[in-house]
């Protein structure tokens, strides 16, 4: 492991960026991160999970690793990301796998492109944990028709099969844990954001990262309520951003009055209550499925959400032998049937590890052996 | 003329530096050997792989989270619309100002930032102290004043942190705390100018605790040139020694968070304080399963 590792922010306004709306003003350039090695190096390209943005703790593990193993490591938020949604999307419904990993493949070319310069890069990798995983995957498959970025591998940490029914079974768990009541929901919030302050009071900092929200909603929900319930809370968090951009920027007019949009300074509390009780169910069905119907001719809501599967590039990720992926049997994310589909896609290129969940396991030994080497196209399994 | 620089600063700041395409932070390098040793420990405790119960460790703290003891998301802000037009214009002055300043201070040798942090930490210690002993808590109070006499004369002149090695540990506390602890509620959230995040009462604290040093005037360091000289290394210091960004979260609702995260916070200083001066059997009975 590195003693330091060199940090440059990057923040780049995108050509092709929409109007942004007000009240979004502090998101108008993408910001993304980027650990320069002296020499020529590989570039490994690491993309969040949802919600995520350049530089979250899993970003800084993978970027600790990745860069003492001699890449040069570019971090960039997730196509969820509030801030990646206004300064990068086309669209600012986020969500659609095929759109939003195009949307970041460009946004990607104009970061690798602006890169310091003398950054003598020797080959480029991507690699991406949770849904970033999936939006390196068709990353990589797009690069492989339009070679703009000439991507060698990726490397899927914990990925997701099919979208939707992997954050339908979280709604389903969330329910299960929390019940489905506004009321139930509410205070559930107000437990966990008490958790998250008696957590600052400890550790004197006042940032909102997945690991303390991980370890804030585990106390919370108690020591026998299934802890994928946990995992479902946190993506319904990053939910609550996805959802009130989404209704802003398509004008579904769900929370935000097309007509009469918040503007800056206006208390935004009232929309917050009525957006922590809805499901991502409730999201594809009064957002996302009408924006994309209109948008999309010819397609259904059953359309929708195939094309939300990994399926999408099957053949590729069957037959080229530069996609790696690694998961965990116990992942939330996953029912045995995704599991089974990873394995068969990915042959000798997929490690499932017995235990971990949802990417409990990244930084340790093994699971950064396995990377790196996989990085390399040096893996064997079972070595 | 210094009213026209004043404007230019404003216009600057308010206006952003949006025209170029690209603007690159140099920040301080991270230092992952430590960092992520801390990361794999928490990974290694995840709760996914863990048996053990987050609130056995979390002990007393649990009390709090007793549905009844549970807050309303609400919190009180009378004064939002300042409030929020002061959190824009700090979230502007940090990205202009105050972080670039922070990020090359971070830049300097670890050894002189703790330096500079001990020193600080240092002259706070007396202000400690008195409030510790307007607390009713004599022993902590002690324990400041030694750290005082220990780090000003081996320490160097609070340069050198010695008195943690010989198990004194630091506890600032502050006059905010104080009036906390005889009652005062925080009162409304208050956004402060270039401080942030903070309440009515932390604002007078501040005042208080100022005033304190200011009457103290250890080594004349408070009045004159030193003073204006010193105000800014400090302020300086502390805030790269403040692990918070604004609108880091990209999100619309973050002010809301904030404060939220912020009063409860106090609200829970508050409690623990109360828990420390007023002895009590904490109940540890589990708090109320969510699903019933």
């Amino acid at each position: 492991m590195p003693e330091t590792v060199p940090l440059l922010e990057l923040d780049l306004s995108l050509p092709w960026a929409r109007p942004v709306p007000a009240i979004y003003w502090f998101d108008r350039r993408l910001r993304a991160w980027f650990s320069a090695q002296p020499g020529a190096a590989p570039l490994a390209i690491v993309i969040a999970g949802t919600g995520g943005d350049g530089n979250t703790s899993k970003l800084a593990t993978l970027r600790a690793v990745l860069y003492g193993a001699g890449y040069h490591v570019l971090t960039v938020p997730s196509p969820t990301f509030p801030g990646f949604i206004v300064s990068a999307s086309s669209t600012g419904v986020a969500g659609d796998l095929k759109q939003d990993s195009q949307d970041l493949y460009a946004a990607l070319q104009m970061l690798v492109a602006h890169l310091p310069r003398g950054t003598r890069i020797s080959e480029v990798d991507v690699l991406g944990y949770s849904l970033g995983a999936a939006h390196a995957a068709v990353i990589k498959s797009l690069d492989d028709v339009e070679h703009k970025l000439k991507i060698k591998r990726a490397i899927l940490i914990n990925p997701p099969v099919s979208l939707f029914s992997s954050i339908g079974r979280l709604d389903e768990l969330f329910t299960l844990s929390i019940g489905s009541g506004d009321s139930g929901v509410e205070q559930l919030y107000k437990r966990l954001y008490t958790r998250l302050a008696n957590l600052y009071r400890r550790s004197n900092k006042v940032t909102l990262d997945e690991t303390d929200l991980y370890s804030a909603a585990s106390a919370v929900l108690t020591s026998d309520a299934d802890f994928s319930a946990v995992i479902a809370l946190s993506f319904r968090l990053s939910l609550v951003d996805v959802f009130y951009a989404g209704d802003l920027y398509a004008g579904t007019g769900i929370v935000v009055d097309p007509k009469h949009p918040p503007a800056v300074g206006d208390s935004l509390e009232h929309i917050g209550v009525v957006l922590r009780g809805k499901t991502f169910a409730d999201y594809f069905s009064t957002v996302f499925a009408p924006y994309y119907l209109a948008h999309r001719p010819g397609s259904t809501p059953a359309s929708l959400l195939a094309d939300n599967r990994l399926d999408i590039i099957a053949d590729t990720l069957e037959h080229n032998p530069d996609y790696y992926a690694m998961t965990n049997d116990d992942d939330p994310i996953l029912n045995s049937d995704d599991l089974a589909w990873l394995r068969a896609k990915f042959g000798a290129r997929i490690v499932v590890y017995d235990h971990g969940g949802h990417l409990g396991n990244l930084g340790e030994r093994q699971q950064v052996t396995d990377l790196l080497e996989m990085l390399a196209g040096l893996w064997k399994r079972g070595t | 003329m210094r009213v026209r620089a004043l404007l230019a600063l404003a216009a600057l700041l308010l206006g952003g530096c949006a025209s170029e395409p690209l603007t690159v932070h140099h920040l301080p390098p991270q230092t992952p050997a430590a960092d992520t040793a801390a990361a794999v420990a928490q990974a290694s405790s995840n709760p996914f792989q863990s048996a053990v119960s987050p609130k056995d460790k979390e002990g007393a703290d649990v009390a709090l989270l007793q549905a009844a003891a549970v807050p309303p998301m609400h919190t009180y802000d009378p004064w939002e619309r300042m409030n929020r037009f002061f959190y824009r214009f700090n979230s502007r002055f940090d990205e202009a100002i105050f972080l670039p300043v922070a990020n090359n201070y971070q830049r300097l040798p670890v050894s002189v930032q703790a330096g500079v942090h001990n020193f600080f930490g240092n002259l706070a210690e007396p202000t400690t102290a008195i409030n510790d002993v307007l607390q009713l808590q004599l022993h902590a109070g002690l324990k400041s004043l030694g750290r005082f006499i220990v780090n000003s004369t081996i320490g160097i002149g609070g340069l050198l942190d010695v008195a943690t090695r010989i198990h004194l540990q630091s506890s600032p506390t502050g006059f905010s705390s104080t009036l906390g602890r005889w009652g005062l509620h925080p009162g409304p959230y208050l956004v402060i100018p270039i401080l942030g995040p903070s309440t009515l009462r932390d604002g007078f604290g501040l005042l208080g605790d100022y005033g304190l040093a200011y009457a103290l005037n250890i080594a004349d360091l408070y009045r004159g040139a030193k003073g204006y000289a010193l105000w800014p290394i400090d302020v300086t210091d502390q805030r790269a020694n403040t692990d918070f960004r604004y609108y880091a979260s990209g999100s619309p609702f973050e002010y809301e968070t904030t404060r939220f995260l912020y009063v409860h916070r106090e609200l829970l200083e508050d409690e623990a304080l109360h828990a420390k001066t007023t002895p009590t059997v904490i109940d540890r009975k589990a708090p109320d399963a969510l699903t019933h």
